[in-house]
């Protein structure tokens, strides 16, 4: 069996030795290159996370996109302890909840089975170039799936195509790039015609370098992505060949270019003899750029230009307004209209009218002794949000002020109270106005593309020939049609 | 090699003509044929015939005796050059010219340097703007042009020359003048051949609406977040006996389903060079066993006297496939033709998308025996039968079974749903197409959706919000606690839940903008001006299983559509165990996510 990518041929279910990423929220992935247990190497890795802890055995056979459980990872520790007392007498217990299903089907397993803990979920999903991007740990800035998307759909990388690609850095792009090119892992045998993708990718930080042929070799990318631990300004792309379709993230990228020249029998450069090649240089300042662009139509490549993403994600909310929101969260609790304002002014102006004919009343039974306190009320009208009648009714003539619980009914308390009770029964989700905003976090500007391109060489010898060419072909035609002209007459 | 690698232009082929304005006009290399690009002149086909792609010609002046202009291949150091006298300026290091072919291609490139040269300011102070100091009338400048004395550029040069002011122009401003001029006067244009970057560019110009305005960047990110590539030639990965399968729904007349084709290596005709033609992958015939064997010895009208009738390979590759799902009998990817395929025609079987590109209606996906074609084969007919009928009887019989079968397949296959994407470019409401495609997806699938607006995707986020989820989950939990039926769904539930709000992980919402800059030495900003219009968004969300496997994976069909319980994932994969753990699921997925 070849060596498989997760990447590019995923199988039905995760397995040891795979990469596969323990999807936790959104941005925040773990990737986790799974182990099972074997006898060189018994342990069981375990994923520790801000939402629980992940043993590699309860990540293993499973389907993607598989919702897993957190394991309780301590409890197994004590139970292995007692485990160990009880010796190997009770041959391993039913009793311990299993993760998986598919546990069941493994080896009969010597370690007691971990157990769910009471919270955290997590899914396990399969690596994609994005998934990676937004999960890869970072050596270097890199190149992310807007910038990237595009670049890759102009440089026109497709399959079959060789790409190369320097600096490499975190390898975030040769991800992307080995997607558009990929057609097939080369194969001994049968298929030596088909030409393969490739991806040549240059990094001349040592470190790096080995990280990166690391990552490449552990996703089973080896086959269809070759890293090299090369200047390229001084050493050019020795080793690539055929290539059509160029990345440079360098900080001087013109300090490659003059080394990409042709193939062939005269030339030997890295690019395609014949082919028309593209070229993406991806600098973040807009003197680099100009640089690239200057020495890009030095050196003959036409379509010179420049372009910048801009990519913004978007937060869709509903938006609840309006005093029945109250006491709620995330809302915002102020009149939804005019006309609940007034209900609710009215409202008010009613209270404190029996109010105060209420306290006529007691001034008169018991004059001076309200002085001492403030009532509840007077808070309300004060702070200007009393009220609950824009859910739970009017209480126009103030006879039931009092409810039965004791609470004043207009209380701000009893509102609230009353606003909790109601939004029981109400489905919020899909109440209020559907909005929609751009993030909080924006990236405004990541680098300046300069794109261009190598035309297909043309030589004079080429342009003598299709002259003649041209000139034989006209010959032939207008004696062609000599001849219908003759056999018609 | 495929068709698009070539680069020597062959009769017969599709082209892409961009003119100095920067408009594009395809076209047809049909030998002996004039081809005229209006004001730009004329050319006759056979000049381009064995000459390059990707370059730019100009037509030559007719010499005595030529019938026909010659055309020359402009060098690109010419491109590159024609303002070179602006650009030796000292302050760069870097010889640097202007790309005269760049400017012309893109009208607004040096118009935005407007006439009242806005960025120049310092030295044009004194210059009068006024069509007076042109010495040559226009209808000198027409005579020059038809005198025939040059190819544009002795126009241009004649201009100059009589320009009376040219003495006063800065030298940024002469440049500039230069390229519009040469924008008017050069009879010039070049080749490309038919990629899908450049056919929707021209569609863009023509009729935007007709691929919903679908920007190249927005492509980009469909065609990355649907995660679309190569199947790859391993004949079969664990457990995965075929890769490589896309879902799509496509009201763009095909531009969609063409960028994932070329994506996946599909989309291209094999080049009628001598080049080993490459098989995308190697099942492409085995389904012949989905065919009764006397088609093999019937002489069918198409059918070669000893190659397996083309017909048979039509829809059936099980890897590397694109299906499409249609709301009309036939599905409309008229823009395939830009690429040599046209849908159901035997002529062309050669092409990838012959047996890769599968397409079925909403209602052979959703409840098939209501679709003629699919639940009524032709009568059975005995081979005696068979062959006292007329050659022409016995084709119709034929056909008819085979178009059967072939539906009967196609839709039965998708029906057992394992798609590795789901993409979705249409006009229909989002909601109701992923209420019944996300389940066909496989765990881990992606599941993408664009829509030049952001309402209709506004909508779906909110479908699959975390609180419409939680709000699920617990709809769900108490179902299972009460013992009620799990499969069965009020009215009010569908309204509530229109999409089951599990099935999808990270629904995220995004759009993308990119602006062209002017590069040139001293002078670079981006364009003033591009195409307005819509946005363009996308949806991506990633398909995963969710713990309460069975109760969310069948939850969300009502008894009146059993058709759709089918389709939907098999639930005996899912585990049932998980019920149990409803509570947990609830409680701490709605707390990672908060
Ligand atoms: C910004 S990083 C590239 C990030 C990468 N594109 C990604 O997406 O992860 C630039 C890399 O170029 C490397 N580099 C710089 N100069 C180089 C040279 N002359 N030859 C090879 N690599 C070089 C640096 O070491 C660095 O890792």
């Amino acid at each position: 069996m070849p060596t498989s990518s997760p990447f590019l041929t995923p199988c039905a279910t995760t397995t040891s030795n795979t990469l596969a990423l323990i999807s936790l929220k959104r941005d925040e992935t773990i990737p986790a290159l799974l182990h099972a247990p074997t006898p060189t190497d018994p342990s069981d890795p375990i994923a520790n996370t801000r939402f629980g802890s992940y043993p590699h055995s309860t990540l293993l056979h499973l389907p993607w996109g598989t919702q897993v459980a957190a394991s309780n990872v301590g409890a197994r520790e004590r139970k292995r302890g007692k485990k160990r007392k009880l010796a190997e007498v009770n041959n391993n217990p039913a009793n311990a909840s299993t993760t998986t299903a598919q546990e069941d089907e493994t080896p009969a397993q010597e370690e007691p089975a971990f157990e769910a803990a009471a919270s955290g979920f997590a899914h396990i999903v399969p690596p994609t170039p994005e998934t990676w991007t937004a999960s890869l740990p970072h050596r270097t800035q890199v190149v992310y799936t807007p910038d990237a998307s595009y670049i890759l759909q102009r440089i026109r990388a497709r399959p079959g195509d060789k790409v190369i690609e320097a600096g490499a850095g975190s390898g975030s792009f040769t991800h992307a790039a080995v997607r558009c090119v990929f057609n097939g892992y080369p194969n001994s045998g049968d298929d030596e015609k088909v030409i393969r993708g490739r991806v040549y990718s240059f990094e001349y930080h040592e470190p790096r370098f080995q990280a990166l042929q690391n990552e490449i070799k552990e996703h089973g990318l080896d086959g269809v992505v070759t890293v090299q631990h090369a200047d390229v300004y001084a050493q050019g792309f020795s080793g690539a060949q055929d290539v059509t379709a160029i990345f440079l993230d360098l900080p001087a990228p013109w300090m490659a270019m003059s080394h990409l020249t042709r193939g062939g029998p005269t030339q030997g450069g890295p690019l395609h003899s014949d082919r028309p090649v593209c070229i993406c240089s991806f600098s973040p300042c807009i003197e680099q750029a100009q640089r690239a662009a200057a020495k890009l139509r030095e050196l003959g490549w036409v379509d010179v230009g420049m372009a910048a993403v801009q990519q913004r994600r978007i937060e869709v909310r509903r938006e609840r307004i309006g005093l029945m929101e109250e006491g709620l969260r995330g809302v915002t609790a102020v009149p939804a209209t005019v006309g609940e304002a007034l209900g609710r002014l009215r409202e008010l102006e009613g209270k404190t009218a029996v109010f105060n004919a209420k306290r006529k009343k007691n001034d008169k039974r018991d004059k001076g002794a309200i002085n001492g306190h403030t009532t509840e009320m007077d808070v309300d009208a004060r702070s200007g949000t009393v009220g609950d009648g824009a859910v739970n009714g009017h209480h126009e003539n103030g006879e039931d002020m009092m409810s039965k619980k004791g609470l004043p009914s207009g209380s701000k308390q009893q509102r609230l109270k009353n606003n909790l009770e109601a939004a029981k029964a109400r489905k919020l989700y899909k109440e209020g106005r559907l909005t929609h905003r751009t993030e909080p976090e924006l990236k405004t500007h990541t680098s300046y593309l300069v794109f261009g391109m190598l035309p297909p060489e043309w030589t004079e010898e080429d342009e003598t020939k299709a002259v003649a060419e041209s000139l034989a072909f006209e010959k032939q035609e207008v004696q062609k049609r000599d001849k219908v002209e003759e056999v018609e007459s | 090699m495929s068709w698009n690698n070539r680069t020597r232009i062959k009769p017969g082929d599709q082209a892409i003509l961009k003119l100095p304005s920067g408009l594009l006009k395809p076209i047809e290399i049909k030998p002996n044929t004039i081809i005229s690009i209006g004001k730009f002149g004329s050319f006759h086909t056979n000049s381009l015939i064995g000459r390059p792609f990707w370059r730019t010609y100009d037509i030559l002046d007719l010499k005595d005796g030529e019938k026909h202009a010659r055309l020359r291949v402009v060098p690109a150091s010419d491109l590159n050059s024609e303002t070179l006298s602006v650009d030796n300026t000292p302050q760069d290091d870097a010889p640097v010219k202007e790309d005269a072919e760049a400017a012309a291609s893109a009208n607004e490139k040096f118009d935005i340097v407007g006439e009242d040269g806005s960025i120049i300011m310092r030295n044009n102070r004194l210059t009068v703007d006024d069509t007076s100091r042109q010495a040559l009338t226009m209808t000198e400048i027409e005579e020059l042009k038809n005198a025939g004395t040059g190819s544009g550029k002795e126009v241009i040069a004649k201009i100059m020359a009589a320009h009376s002011a040219l003495g006063e122009k800065t030298e940024f401003s002469l440049a500039k003048y230069t390229l519009r001029k040469s924008k008017k006067f050069l009879k010039r244009f070049t080749v490309l051949p038919m990629e899908v970057g450049t056919v929707a560019e021209y569609i863009m110009d023509k009729d935007s609406s007709r691929i919903m305005e679908l920007r190249p960047e927005s492509l980009g990110l469909v065609a990355s977040w649907s995660n679309a590539h190569h199947a790859g030639n391993l004949d079969q990965v664990e457990g995965n006996p075929t890769q490589g399968r896309y879902m799509v729904v496509d009201d763009t007349g095909g531009l969609l389903v063409a960028t994932l084709a070329e994506r996946m290596g599909i989309l291209y005709p094999p080049a009628s060079e001598k080049e080993p033609t490459e098989q995308p992958d190697p099942d492409t015939n085995q389904d012949d066993d989905a065919m009764p064997d006397q088609v093999e010895s019937t002489t069918d009208a198409h059918s070669g006297p000893s190659r397996p009738n083309p017909k048979d390979t039509y829809q059936a590759a099980t890897s590397n496939t694109i299906t499409v799902i249609h709301p009309h009998t036939q599905p409309n990817l008229s823009l395939l033709r830009y690429f040599g395929y046209i849908l159901e025609d035997t002529s062309s079987s050669s092409h990838p998308l012959y047996s890769h590109l599968h397409n079925i209606t909403w209602l052979q996906l959703l409840d098939p025996s209501a679709d003629t074609v699919y639940s009524n084969p032709p009568p059975a007919v005995d081979a005696d039968t068979l062959a006292s009928w007329k050659p022409s009887k016995r084709g119709q019989h034929f056909r008819k079974l085979r178009r059967h079968t072939r539906t009967q397949r196609v839709a039965d296959t998708t029906r057992a749903g394992g798609f590795d994407s789901l993409v979705v470019a249409s006009f229909m409401q989002p909601a109701s197409v992923l209420r019944h495609l996300v389940p066909l997806v496989k765990g881990g699938g992606q599941i993408v959706v664009y829509s030049p607006s952001i309402e209709p995707l506004t909508e779906l986020m909110d479908y699959y919000s975390r609180e419409r989820r939680g709000a699920y989950m617990k709809m769900m939990q108490e179902r299972v606690a009460t013992g009620l039926d799990v499969e069965t769904c009020m009215d009010d539930e569908e309204e509530d839940f229109p999409v089951n709000p599990t099935l999808l992980l990270n629904p995220m919402l995004q759009t993308s903008r990119v602006v062209e800059w002017q590069v040139l030495p001293g002078r670079t900003h981006p364009l003033m001006t591009s195409r307005g219009g819509p946005e363009g968004y996308v949806f991506s969300a990633t398909r995963v299983l969710p713990a309460i496997g069975k109760v969310n994976a069948k939850g969300n069909f009502s008894k009146k559509r059993k058709a759709e319980e089918t389709v939907s994932e098999s639930p005996k994969k899912l585990r049932v165990e998980h019920v149990e753990q409803t509570k947990e699921t609830a409680a701490t997925v709605v707390g990672a996510d908060a």
